[in-house]
């Protein structure tokens, strides 16, 4: 650090230390605080956050962030609050400075925080140091207050995004964020900033006319999380900043600098037109049709050495390899191996090379937010892919994403919006939405039936679409032993009851473009169970994933299906010698629209064939219609409960 | 984690720590990969040679095999502690790419890593080494009801190449100052090891005393002045399995005490007595009262107060008042902190909420007595040499008054010397005075006395003091639906885990779920009419839920007939025998627990029984479950109880577990069959 700049730094630390630099000032305590027993805005409630302030100064060379918090505890379980870690990377020059906590009794008497704060070094490395400043407050009781603050130091001369994160665990009663930017006449950086879920009433994030942005906000449910519930960025309240050196504010002009960004970014790699046509010349044949030529370039490519997919080396074990680095498709093509991107690219050079209409899709999958075009921020387009027309239809690829089958794509980057570049301004688009059939688990079942209610017999497990690639994936680095275990799992996750699986053959675990198919032998005791002299049979075998779904009366979150999927079971049951069925429960069919149950049993005399199929077509659900889901779900439950009744012909001759 | 651990020292056990591994280590493999940057070096001749040990017994589910391993302990001073560790690992499996990672734990400030390595042999190609400034160095994370602050370290270091076929070894250099003259060598671990080496330096007239656990003992071999080698070999490895005993019940180690000439001061000792001897120095002083200590006292007892209740009041302020923080730095891990000193703050961890009890029980007359303890139970057993290593949770014994009531009081026994002791955790705070959490039932712990120590066996408490007494009155119409009341009373852990679990829900509405998980895992279909809960925050009362609900086509069709499942609600099968590997350890419960049923339902008019479930009685002695659904008039009146009278079963008897819980699962799938009239 140069001397000047020490001196600024110096002097911007000692005044966070002196009384007219503390946070702008909070508010005193409110005696009814201090009384009160129960918040009836956050009924339940273990502590609540009374007052919350945020102060972010960009501004100077000593860059800081002052943070106070006062929470109320209003049970037991709520004093856990008065364990504070905060962390911070040292590594990055970054420091926690200016603690100050106490705890306010319900008298109004304090118990001033007066230790130190142990300074826990979390992770130290050659290149790293992340350490977190450790306290716990004293004489802390249900009635209790407590308080603390502290000053955040960041990094001299760099600049970070900031998040004002409204939604904590803790319900919030009032909260106060304000940010100072970084501004300079000569730099050209600005700010930008979005916001998502603001609580009702609240007004929108401004600058004011000293250029501080400023939100307040009352109220801020406490944040749960939920099965299905989509990702979490999507349902906090939050206000994001981002730094930019494109001071467009125009989102149109926004985008189209991107385009041109982007696409200038894919033909500099992908620009390899010679190299690329005598490429496509070794895979396709000149008699193959646009079909068949646009799959194999897209196997050939999948085929190839994906770095993306492979186990993490250390950098000894990299040099080792002598791996070059790819400048270009020509150097992918020629080292045979890539990251997911470089082969997309690949891709997309050989299809254009073999004559295709052809883009690359710049996209943000779905997996940690949803990506909004007007919020101007391209880091947000995490991912890529490839949209081919082939027969005027526009077909998505991303041979970049392993054992993704031909016409699939890996379920978040389904549904989503992308910016297709041509250097023209580029244009959003939505990519595909595949449909439950492409994605199907298929128990088919030859079982036998012992008139003491065991179930044993042959199984076979056909997964497909994106049902293959996840476990393919999932087991890609896995051995044989890991990956039978895994499918033997599965099948017996899928039983209500207690059953014995053994895989009997060699699933194909390499190919995308072919279902993965496993084979058991299956034995489930006391499937039947006894009724006098009879036997019921119950109809749900592979019924356990829907046992417990959406099981609670209350839902806060809208639900999330990560893609469509179907599961279809055909059973057929061989009854024991003599025994017949007295009654077969109805045939049953739901059918929501987007969700859709059946489940059909069949007397055969000697044999029984129990068809079952639930198929889920949706991707997102409003939270208003969970009850109307729930009821679905437990009327299949009810039906998977139904029975045959069985009986060995003796018993029909007594009746 | 039903007991908070508060009373610890760091693992001596590097990589095998599997819990401090995963906790850690998930979130740090991309920085090892990163860090390991490392150079080209030959592994050294001792890994080499280890190369080609042919492997121990082991099968597919092996991730790996320990090949060789050598422990070498230098004794320097009463200060001064040197160990050098290596080992050496083949990779069996892709799971086996943990071993590629080295974790040392260890106490900073007070012991250091001088020197760390890594190598990998691959099976083909030039061998890589990784050194001392590849490793990082981690603390422990912050995780609810574990230490807020401690000194406990690690430092890791990422091994290239940690692959399947490929060896991995390394060597460390450990410097301590020990808190306690006291080694432990673990010879036994996840996988098979082929060949293990421990060896012990002592200076110039320093004695050892060494004893094996679970394991027989192995006479060394005396090299030199004051250095003994022992070995063992070909040493199966422990595979987890489901309510199996603790990994430190059942693995192969040596405990070594050490002696100093002139003996081994308050940092060491040879046996139970003495262990509990210096645990009482180490807490001496640490129960001396301040003016408010007394005058908190005062107000919580009247003079009129009889003892019992007088331990009653201190028990509740204890759990209530006092809140678990656990700040462990240095002899903190095993001294606790001045009664003041929390009193003051109002928090503290196992050891200082005992220290706290045992000074206000003092002051209110009524003496009590340090348990030093492990809160899983078969960690101690009686047989073991005094192990300072195998606890970690703080309890007191309390002195009761000679003809005191023994009425509705559970852990008591009647020690020869200091009569009626009632064992009481004042660091569980939702198990009442009185009473003590299974996981301490039936365990060993260290009873210190101003004699010294000895370990006693915490009393098992009978079952009906942990129980659910379920009883319904349910009305079934002719389409098959079911309505009616439940009543619940809990007791013991049963009422601790609802209460636990009420305790940790943030808001009104959430309240609901327990109720609605234990009818979604016997009912498809219901809604919950109404319901309270009884007694949530009175602990030394029973626990009770109190429901409606409505569970739509209960009853299924069956050409005219109605199939009725008696059992309503309430699962006691479980699955954890039905597995393909025979059963090595035996099957531990948590506690004693005695569960009965009772449902009474009236039936649709116009039908009558036409066949009803037989009765079950089974009866095996570690635990027994009876059933019997009968007809009382229009009403199918089922009732059942399940208890747990032993809490360990023993691999012997695995089948007769299996064969137990089939049938319980075959009772409770059990359906009665109705007729219409005509």
């Amino acid at each position: 650090m140069k001397p000047l700049r020490l001196l600024w730094f110096t002097l911007g630390v000692l005044c966070l230390f002196s009384p007219v630099a503390r946070a702008e000032d909070h508010p005193a305590i409110n005696p009814e605080d201090l009384k009160m027993t129960a918040d009836p805005v956050a009924p339940g409630a273990s502590a609540i956050i009374l007052y919350r302030q945020v102060d972010r100064d960009d501004r100077q060379d000593a860059t800081h962030e002052m943070n106070f918090v006062r929470i109320k505890i209003l049970k037991e379980e709520g004093r856990k609050y008065a364990d504070v870690e905060i962390p911070y990377d040292k590594g990055s020059s970054t420091n926690i400075v200016n603690i100050q906590a106490r705890t306010i009794h319900r008298d109004g008497s304090v118990s001033e925080f007066t230790s130190k704060p142990f300074d826990k070094s979390v992770v130290k490395a050659r290149s790293l140091r992340y350490m977190a400043k450790t306290f716990t407050l004293p004489d802390v009781q249900v009635g209790s207050v407590i308080e603390y603050s502290y000053t955040l130091i960041l990094p001299d001369g760099a600049l970070y995004d900031s998040h004002w994160i409204l939604s904590d665990e803790l319900f919030t009663r009032d909260a106060k964020f304000s940010l100072k930017p970084y501004s300079s006449p000569y730099s050209g950086v600005r700010v930008r900033w979005s916001w998502h879920r603001l609580p009702p009433g609240t007004a929108e994030p401004q600058a004011g006319k000293d250029n501080v942005i400023r939100l307040e906000a009352q109220n801020i449910p406490a944040f749960q999380t939920e099965d299905y519930m989509p990702p979490e960025n999507e349902l906090k309240s939050r206000v994001d900043f981002t730094y930019t050196s494109d001071p467009e504010m125009d989102s149109a002009k926004y985008w189209k600098n991107r385009d041109k960004e982007f696409n200038g970014a894919v033909e500099s790699f992908a620009g390899k037109r010679k190299a690329m046509e005598s490429a496509v010349a070794e895979i396709v044949s000149p008699n193959d049709g646009p079909e068949v030529k646009l799959q194999k370039i897209y196997e050939r490519v999948q085929k190839m050495r994906n770095l993306s997919y492979e186990q993490s080396k250390t950098l000894q074990e990299e040099k080792r390899e002598k791996q070059k680095d790819n400048s270009n498709v020509e150097d992918v093509w020629k080292h045979g191996y890539g990251y997911g991107r470089e082969l997309n690219w690949l891709f997309f050079a050989l299809v254009k090379a073999a004559g295709f209409d052809a883009h690359v899709v710049f996209a943000s999958d779905r997996s940690r937010y949803f990506f909004d075009p007007a919020y101007l921020d391209a880091q947000k387009l995490n991912t890529d892919l490839v949209i081919v027309k082939l027969n005027d239809a526009d077909i998505f690829c991303d041979p970049g994403a392993e054992f993704t089958p031909f016409g699939l794509l890996m379920w978040s980057e389904t549904a989503i919006q992308g910016l297709q570049v041509d250097n023209e301004g580029g244009a959003w688009l939505k990519t595909m939405t595949p449909k439950s059939s492409a994605s199907r688990t298929i128990n088919k079942a030859e079982l036998t039936l012992s008139d003491t209610g065991d179930l044993e017999g042959k199984l076979s497990v056909t997964f497909t679409g994106l049902k293959a690639m996840e476990l393919r994936t999932d087991e890609r680095n896995e051995d044989e032993a890991d990956r039978k275990k895994t499918l033997e799992d599965a099948v017996k996750a899928d039983v209500p009851t207690s059953s014995e699986v053994e895989l009997t053959n060699k699933p194909d675990w390499t190919n995308s473009s072919t279902p993965l198919v496993a084979e058991f032998k299956f034995k489930v005791e006391q499937w039947a169970s006894p009724a006098g002299r009879k036997l019921m049979l119950p109809l749900g075998l592979f019924s356990a994933g829907e046992r417990k779904l959406f099981e609670h009366q209350e839902r806060i979150h809208p639900i999330y299906f990560h893609y469509p999927s179907e599961q279809d079971d055909d059973i057929v049951v061989t009854l024991p010698t003599g025994w017949h069925a007295v009654s077969l429960p109805k045939e049953v069919s739901l059918d929501q629209q987007v969700i859709v149950y059946s489940m059909k049993a069949e007397d055969n005399k000697s044999s029984l064939r129990i068809r079952r199929s639930l198929s889920i077509d949706v991707l997102y659900m409003l939270q208003k219609y969970y009850p109307a889901l729930r009821n679905f779900f437990q009327n299949v439950r009810t039906t998977d409960e139904e029975q045959v009744l069985l009986q060995p012909a003796s018993t029909t001759a007594s009746n | 984690m039903k007991s908070r651990s508060c009373y610890s020292q760091p693992a001596r056990q590097p990589v095998t720590d599997r819990e401090f591994v995963s906790v850690v280590l998930a979130a740090l493999v991309c920085v090892i990969a990163c860090e390991a940057r490392a150079h080209g070096g030959d592994a050294p001749r001792w890994m080499h040679a280890a190369v080609d040990s042919p492997l121990p017994a082991h099968d597919e589910q092996t991730n790996a095999v320990l090949l060789y391993s050598e422990t070498d302990v230098s004794v320097i001073s009463i200060d001064k502690i040197r160990t050098v560790e290596r080992r050496v690992y083949r990779i069996l499996r892709p799971e086996g790419r943990d071993y590629g990672t080295v974790l040392v734990t260890f106490r900073s400030p007070g012991e250091k890593v001088n020197n760390i390595h890594g190598w990998c042999i691959p099976a083909q190609g030039k061998d890589y080494e990784v050194k001392d400034k590849e490793a990082i160095e981690a603390s422990l994370p912050k995780v609810e009801g574990s230490e807020l602050i401690s000194d406990v370290r690690a430092k890791i270091l990422g091994i290239p190449a940690p692959d399947p076929g490929n060896v991995v070894g390394y060597e460390y250099e450990l410097e301590e100052n020990p808190l306690v003259l006291q080694e432990s060598w673990v010879f036994q671990h996840q996988v098979p090891v082929q060949e293990s080496h421990y060896s012990l330096l002592l200076p110039p007239g320093w004695e050892y005393k060494a004893g094996f656990l679970n394991y027989p003992e192995v006479q060394p071999v005396h090299s030199g002045d004051n250095s003994w080698n022992w070995v063992v070999r070909d040493i199966k490895g422990i595979r987890h399995e489901e309510d199996m005993p603790p990994v430190r019940g059942v693995e192969g180690r040596m405990i070594v005490n050490l002696f100093p000439p002139g003996g081994p001061g308050n940092k060491g000792f040879s046996n139970w007595s003495a262990m509990g001897a210096w645990y009482s120095a180490l807490t001496n002083g640490r129960r001396d009262l301040s003016p408010e200590i007394k005058q908190k006292v005062s107000q919580l007892t009247s003079p009129t107060a009889t003892p019992i209740e007088k331990m009653r009041a201190i028990a509740s302020f204890l759990q209530h008042d006092i809140r678990y923080v656990a700040i462990e730095l240095g002899i903190g891990g095993y001294q606790p902190h001045p009664a003041t000193e929390v009193f003051s703050h109002r928090y503290g961890d196992c050891k200082d909420k005992a220290t706290l009890m045992s000074a206000m029980l003092h002051e209110a007359g009524v003496d009590s007595y340090y348990v030093v303890i492990n809160s899983e139970r078969g960690s101690i057993v009686p047989q073991m040499p005094a192990d300072s290593g195998g606890f970690d949770h703080v309890i007191l014994a309390i002195q009761l008054p000679q003809g005191a009531s023994l009425n509705g009081l559970g852990p008591v026994i009647k020690h020869p010397k200091l009569g009626s002791l009632l064992f009481f955790d004042p660091t569980d705070e939702l198990t009442p005075f009185g009473q003590i959490s299974g996981a301490l039932q039936a365990n060993y712990g260290l009873l210190v006395t101003p004699d010294g120590g000895e370990l006693t066996e915490i009393p098992q408490q009978p079952s009906t003091m942990n129980s659910v007494r379920r009883t319904g009155k349910l009305t079934l119409d002719t389409q098959g639906n079911l309505t009616g009341d439940i009543e619940e009373v809990r007791l013991g852990d049963r009422a601790w885990r609802q209460r636990w679990e009420l305790r940790t829900v943030t808001n009104n509405n959430d309240r609901i779920k327990p109720i609605e998980n234990i009818l979604a895992g016997s009912l498809s279909n219901f809604g919950i009419v109404k319901a309270s809960v009884l007694n949530l925050t009175q602990f030394d009362q029973p626990f009770g839920y109190n429901y409606s609900f409505q569970a739509s086509s209960y009853a299924k069709n069956a050409g005219s007939m109605l199939l009725v499942r008696p059992r309503v609600i309430g699962v006691k099968a479980q699955a954890i025998m039905e597995t393909k590997d025979p059963r090595q350890y035996s099957i531990e419960f948590e506690g004693p627990v005695l569960d009965t049923d009772t449902f009474e339902i009236t039936l649709p008019q116009g039908y009558v029984v036409d066949d009803v479930p037989p009765a079950v009685d089974a009866d095996f002695g570690f635990a027994s479950y009876h059933s019997k659904t009968e007809v009382k008039g229009n009403v199918l009146a089922y009732s059942r109880s399940f208890e747990i009278k032993e809490l360990s079963v023993p691999v012997s008897r695995a089948q007769d577990l299996k064969k137990f819980y089939r049938i319980i699962a075959s009772d409770e799938r059990s359906t009665a069959i109705l007729k219409p009239i005509n």
